[in-house]
């Protein structure tokens, strides 16, 4: 018998398949297709103090591979998620991961506060590096020193694990992920989105109402695997790996760069139940070779 | 007013039945689904070859034309996803994620039901024509415009189903103009209309509803990447502030909750605003 739990710091995840924030609504909405308990957790759509309605239409577009996203982050807020949502979730045993997102430093401490009141919530992910914001966001995750004190701030403001979400376009990733892991972060999400941007040629308009928008989908991938590469080689914290994964086999490839968890993000809009095929496939796969997931970590590294 | 019961959602693997070039870009595709669809008039499903690897890598938005063992939709080639669906060969395997969203609320007893359609906004007033045919109350008006006879698939089929009229642009077929002005000629104090069309249409059939205190039920069209109400990209703005989500809380909706001053009045879906470099 195969185990497929692994370890994110002191946090133990049934199995290392998790859903990525804003690919997965607040795991509510999934009941005609699968239990999403069985899943390794899932990562909440991004949460603020308060509701935001999100950008003007258009959000979305696709591109070759991949799909471009200005939702601005949208979401019902930390209030109404811990009064709504998470009691739902609790009752069903969902391993459940509260991405937060804040314009301030003071912001994020005080919806992990609110959150430290609420039992179900079992880690923390901070959202410094979403591209579709005017404040806030991406900016915080491009440079160490900042990304660092929001780590810090929250690591100070709860005994929950933190994880922080690392953003492409720091100038040094690398860097980054250090200054989180000195300031006291259980493990690194790598990576967010790309800014990108997608013009109609025939009407000459940009497609996106926000201009620019976060690139995801499979055409990201190899740029998030050299990425998580190099952060699992600099780091001692878990990394958990995110960027167009959508099989088993990208997912096994995540973890053999030395990914401990990978979250599968865009590839649910096209098959709501991508997570758990994905993890299937991660079963039969350990089952055959009698390997525990945990052996897949990092396997490919020399 | 209660909602109704929905079906519930499934993601199917179905072989393409048939496919019919109807004329022009359109074509009727028709999928064998032994376990039948549950659809309701209205309801749309997330279509996508099960062949297409990465690319196109979203699923396209469709309303139901039919349900049953063989569901159906109308397409009409404009983009890469329906380049393919329109080249598609019997066999051919496709993911029908659905039903999904909102339906066609019942139309009201004692109201003449009012169908105003354009292109491929046809299709799911022809599913509720179809179910008011067969509920066989009173046949319902129809109103069909194109910008030109070759705009107009699934005539013949709608012609069957009502009482018709049509308007081209372009006067070659029916009454040259727009189906507003027909709608302005004839709609009464005890007609219920139901529309699905371009943003641009579908604002001024709400606009001459709301001022003759008609209902209007709006069929919307945005793009999608989910179908389910996760991705959050087909926000409909509405008249008490914020949007509505077209999937979930649509496609149909009460034309008046739309604030169709701030809804996307793009031709072409996918195109909506200006580049400023250019004039």
């Amino acid at each position: 018998m195969t185990s497929l739990a692994v370890n994110v710091g002191t946090l133990t995840l049934r199995n290392p398949i998790l859903t990525a924030s804003g690919c997965f609504g607040y795991g509510l909405e999934y009941d005609d297709f699968y239990d999403v308990a069985e899943l390794g957790g899932i990562c909440t759509k991004g949460l603020s103090l308060s509701p935001r309605a999100g950008n003007p239409p258009e959000r979305i577009c696709e591109t070759p591979a991949g799909m471009l996203n200005a939702i601005g982050l949208a979401n019902v807020g930390v209030e109404a998620f811990c009064r709504d949502k998470l009691p739902v979730l609790r009752q069903r045993g969902v391993t459940v991961v509260a991405n937060i997102f804040a314009s301030s430093v003071a912001d994020f401490v005080t919806i992990t506060e609110r959150l430290n009141r609420e039992t179900g919530v079992a880690a923390i992910e901070l959202n410094v590096s979403c591209p579709n914001v005017t404040e806030g966001g991406i900016e915080f995750g491009k440079d160490a020193r900042m990304c660092g004190e929001v780590t810090r701030a929250v690591r100070v403001a709860t005994k929950l694990p933190v994880w922080v979400k690392m953003s492409p376009e720091a100038g040094n990733i690398v860097a980054v992920a250090k200054a989180c892991e000195e300031a006291g972060a259980d493990a690194i999400t790598a990576i967010n989105t790309i800014r990108g941007m997608s013009i109609d040629v025939e009407q000459n308009k940009l497609r996106l109402a926000n201009r620019t928008g976060g690139f995801s989908g499979p055409a990201l991938r190899p740029i998030a695997l050299r990425i998580v590469w190099e952060i699992a080689g600099a780091v001692s914290i878990p990394v958990i790996a995110i960027g167009g994964i959508s099989t088993t086999r990208d997912a096994l490839e995540f973890m053999a760069a030395g990914a401990t968890a990978v979250q599968v993000g865009t590839a649910n809009f096209a098959d709501p139940s991508a997570a758990k095929r994905v993890l299937d496939g991660l079963r039969t796969h350990c089952e055959n070779r009698h390997i525990d997931a945990k052996a897949l970590i990092g396997c490919a590294r020399g | 007013m209660s909602s109704p019961v929905l079906p519930q959602r499934r993601l199917a693997t179905l072989p393409l039945l048939r496919r019919e070039s109807i004329g022009g870009l359109y074509h009727v595709l028709t999928f064998e689904d032994p376990d039948g669809s549950k659809a309701l008039p209205g309801q749309f499903t997330m279509v996508r070859g099960a062949e297409w690897g990465d690319a196109p890598l979203l699923p396209r938005p469709m309303s139901y034309l039919t349900a049953g063992h063989a569901p159906s939709i109308l397409i009409k080639v404009i983009g890469e996803g329906t380049l393919r669906m329109g080249r598609a060969e019997p066999g051919e395997p496709f993911t029908l994620l659905g039903p999904l969203g909102q339906p066609w609320r019942a139309p009201t007893p004692g109201r003449r039901a009012v169908l105003v359609g354009g292109g491929v906004g046809i299709a799911p007033l022809l599913f509720l024509a179809r179910e008011l045919a067969a509920a066989s109350g009173r046949q319902p008006i129809a109103i069909y415009g194109g910008r030109s006879s070759k705009d107009l698939p699934l005539d013949d089929d709608l012609a069957s189903l009502s009482e018709l009229h049509v308007t081209t642009e372009d006067g070659t077929r029916g009454t040259r103009g727009r189906v507003t002005d027909v709608l302005s000629d004839l709609l009464g104090p005890d007609h219920e209309v139901f529309t699905c069309g371009p943003d641009r249409m579908m604002a001024k059939v709400a606009e001459l509803c709301a001022a003759r205190d008609v209902p209007c039920e709006a069929s919307l069209e945005t793009p999608m990447a989910c179908g389910y109400g996760v991705c959050l990209g087909c926000p409909v703005p509405i008249t008490e502030g914020g949007y509505l989500y077209a999937c979930t809380q649509g496609p149909c909706v009460d034309a008046r909750r739309v604030d169709w001053s701030r809804a996307d009045h793009a031709p072409k879906k996918g195109a909506a605003h200006p580049l400023r470099t250019k004039p």
